[in-house]
């Protein structure tokens, strides 16, 4: 049992609905453990997350974020490729500008990979119980840096 | 006032203050033997916008969804959420629950705390509570930006087709004609029938093959409702229930030259079927003798024997003795036989191969008295109505049968003696396990199925196969002829081996199924499509730059203040709600509707909440 003094990260699952939902339901069914600092949203592709919001959920205090998607299952065209491009991009922002980029994580879980799905969350627990805290307010200058450069690129194109 | 809007959408305050009813289910005891469901739901109550929070022992119950119903009216909610199992097992019934009540459905959220909470963190209840707790507070968190939803209507186009003009394809076409619904079937060789040709008199009752595929074909022929395309492939498919696109290659047209022609279904059939296993050369010595032969190759033989001879002919020489060899190509065992070019062995059983040896087996003994039969098996498996007659009658007649374990397959030589130029090496099972040497004139490998060519269908439209490679039924029993996607039908072998019988069975009831899909004149879809807010939108045209779907987005020109300007729109219809639009937009004004990137905000505000009693 942890202390209530001992830092106990928030971890984020965003878990694609056709195989990482259904497979953290699946470790859930078969009874096995993880930390009850792990939290799963669910979501249709995390294609649709733009860069800002993941720096976003950093500023607020979520520690680390797995994003579970489908990988070469993805039932939606390209977007399994689009997505990893998307976290190419923000893990180069997050170096950058000195963000651990172990708090981000991208993996393909499927509908019965519950091994996987323990690994996942419990290498990220560890990396993160390392790390410490996020530090929310460099994530905060980060995230408003994301959402201005995507304004002037568009206004760049579009002149 | 760009700015200004745009901060309201990344600002997570609650816009309007709703009114929440939060219900958390025990789930008899599943759920509330770790998490302390009554702490849960009094904090929950601190929570902004919560105006009701109650326990349950089973909030699916009748008298769990009542409470919500009752509260809906009494408390005035506009909001419900339930905490209680994974939603993918009652999402729908909560939102059926809150639609009665006349409260829009995607105002409903689902909290998952039994699969991904007390199942999932059994040992640490309080670590356990706490979290169902903040789960809770980002689906109020959500909700508080959501809005009502309607679901997308489309027209049903009432057309089915069915692809594979054998028997199954047939039965489809014929049956859903007779229903008044007009069927385009598409087959892939310049006739109808299938496999039908290759067999030779059908068990149980022994009827002639081309006997009943003419039956067949002339309920398809005769049905002006059916338009048959013989030489034909499906190129390309795209869509949904109602509304698949579908580009067909073929022969047809006047012009006699291969052409392309576009159509409207509502109902796809699979009726794909199978193809006969190819044993590997030298595979119990196929392709190195010309009297090892499939059951297949069998068929064609017996229908062709002349005359009275009391001897089979084959090559111009009397065989005397032909050996059956059961399961090739099916009830492969790992490590003992050779995996096909994908890695794969086959070991399902083929269900029809031995009822086929039998059957051939018979014949050969009642009309060729003086060849003899040796049946080599591992099991018989004459599971049918009239099938083990054929196995007692062979008995009778004389065959004689040996039975060998699937780790030690017979083996077949060439002998170039003589007397029989093959020899089969047994370890018979029906004995004390003697090994024994049969000598034989003719070898005949009773060929298991293997799926049908469907790879095109299978791959655009992301239908799921079997570990057999035969395509999945969603449900062997509840639901055995649908698949995982809506709209589409499974009928005969193109889902498993099945014999004659149980193919127009199935093709039968999918006939009956993909009547049912015609029933409403339109198709309701979720409404978690893209949605653009027009005053954020500013037509940068990002958004198009990741759209894959065609026609899904496009810009439009619209008047706005007396200037014309661009801005995006969704075409709903086409639109998949993969959201790879959503990522780019400079604005934030293109959302997926009940997953917008301001609701996800909200729930992780929510996911950060302190609600600890003395901070609220």
């Amino acid at each position: 049992m942890l202390s209530d003094n001992k830092f106990n990260p928030k971890i984020l699952v965003l878990a694609t609905e056709a195989c990482a939902y259904p497979g953290a339901d699946a470790v859930g069914k078969a009874h096995l453990e993880y930390g009850a600092n792990v939290y799963v949203f669910r979501v249709p592709s995390p294609v649709l997350f733009p860069e800002d919001f993941y720096l976003r959920c950093y500023a607020k205090g979520i520690d680390g974020i797995l994003i579970a998607a489908c990988g070469s299952d993805c039932p939606y065209r390209g977007a399994y490729d689009r997505l990893a491009a998307h976290i190419d991009s923000l893990t180069t922002r997050m170096k950058a500008g000195g963000l651990e980029i172990q708090r981000i994580r991208l993996t393909a879980i499927c509908t019965v990979c519950i091994k996987a799905y323990l690994k996942e969350v419990g290498q990220l627990d560890e990396q993160l119980r390392a790390l410490g805290p996020v530090n929310q307010s460099v994530a905060g200058q980060l995230q408003h840096l994301a959402r201005a450069r995507m304004r002037d690129q568009s206004q760049m194109s579009a002149a | 006032m760009e700015s200004m809007k745009q901060e309201t959408v990344q600002d997570s305050a609650i816009p309007h203050t709703p009114r929440v009813g939060v219900y958390i289910c025990r789930c008899g005891g599943n759920i509330s033997d770790v998490v302390d469901t009554d702490h849960v739901a009094e904090i929950c109550r601190l929570i902004p916008g919560v105006a009701v929070s109650k326990v349950h022992t089973f909030m699916c119950s009748d008298p769990g969804q009542q409470t919500i119903s009752d509260d809906i009216r009494q408390e005035k909610l506009d909001r419900v959420v339930v905490a209680s199992c994974s939603p993918f097992l009652h999402e729908l019934t909560f939102r059926g629950a809150v639609m009665r009540s006349k409260m829009n459905p995607y105002l409903y959220e689902h909290v998952n705390i039994r699969e991904q909470c007390s199942w999932a963190h059994k040992h640490d209840p309080r670590g356990a509570t706490a979290k169902a707790i903040q789960l809770i507070s980002a689906a109020v968190g959500k909700l508080s930006h959501s809005t009502p939803l309607e679901k997308i209507r489309l027209p049903n186009h009432r057309r089915a087709m069915v692809v594979g003009g054998g028997p199954a394809g047939m039965k489809v076409a014929a049956d859903l004609a007779a229903c008044g619904i007009p069927v385009v079937l598409v087959e892939r060789s310049d006739r109808l029938g299938g496999k039908l040709p290759i067999l030779n008199r059908l068990f149980p009752n022994g009827q002639a093959a081309t006997e009943l595929a003419a039956k067949l074909e002339s309920q398809v022929l005769s049905n002006p409702k059916i338009e048959v395309l013989l030489k034909s492939e499906v190129t390309t498919v795209s869509g949904f229930i109602g509304n698949f696109e579908v580009a067909i290659h073929g022969d047809f047209g006047p012009s006699g030259h291969a052409t392309d022609i576009h159509t409207t279904v509502g109902v796809i059939v699979m009726a794909t079927g199978f193809k006969p296993y190819v044993p590997t050369d030298g595979e119990f010595n196929f392709k190195r003798h010309p009297a090892v032969v499939t059951t297949v190759d069998f068929n064609a033989l017996l229908s062709k024997q002349k005359g009275d001879a009391r001897t089979f002919q084959f090559d111009g020489r009397c065989i005397r003795s032909i050996a059956f060899i059961h399961c090739v190509g099916s009830r492969q065992v790992d490590g003992v036989h050779t995996p096909a070019v994908d890695g794969r062995i086959n070991t399902y059983c083929s269900r029809v191969c031995c009822t086929t040896v039998l059957n051939q087996a018979l014949q050969v003994r009642q009309r060729f008295p003086d060849t003899r039969v040796y049946d080599l098996h591992q099991d018989i498996r004459t599971y049918g109505r009239g099938h083990e007659e054929y196995y007692t009658d062979a008995s009778r007649a004389g065959v004689v049968f040996y039975r060998y374990h699937g780790q030690e397959p017979p083996e077949v030589t060439n002998t170039n003696g003589p007397t029989s130029p093959l020899r089969i090496s047994v370890k018979d099972y029906l004995s004390w396990g003697e090994e024994l040497e049969i000598e034989a004139d003719m070898v005949v490998l009773a060929v298991g199925m293997t799926p049908g060519p469907c790879e095109t269908l299978v791959d655009q439209l992301k239908l799921p196969r079997g570990e057999d490679r035969f395509l999945q039924e969603i449900h062997p029993k509840l639901r055995p002829v649908e698949i995982s996607v809506n709209g589409v039908l499974l009928a005969g072998t193109s889902q498993a081996p099945m014999n004659i019988q149980e193919t127009l069975a199935a093709a039968g009831a999918a006939a009956v199924k993909a009547r049912a899909m015609f029933t409403t004149e339109e198709v309701e879809l979720n409404p978690y499509v893209a949605e653009v807010d027009a005053h954020l939108c500013e037509g940068s045209g990002a958004c198009l730059t990741q759209c894959e779907y065609d026609g899904a987005l496009a810009m439009v020109e619209i008047l706005q203040d007396g200037h014309t300007v661009r801005k995006a729109h969704v075409n709903a219809g086409l639109c998949v709600g993969c959201g790879a639009c959503v990522a780019v937009c400079p604005t934030q004004a293109i959302n997926v509707s009940g997953w917008r990137i301001d609701q996800y905000d909200a729930m992780v505000d929510g996911l950060v909440r302190d609600l600890t009693p003395t901070t609220i």
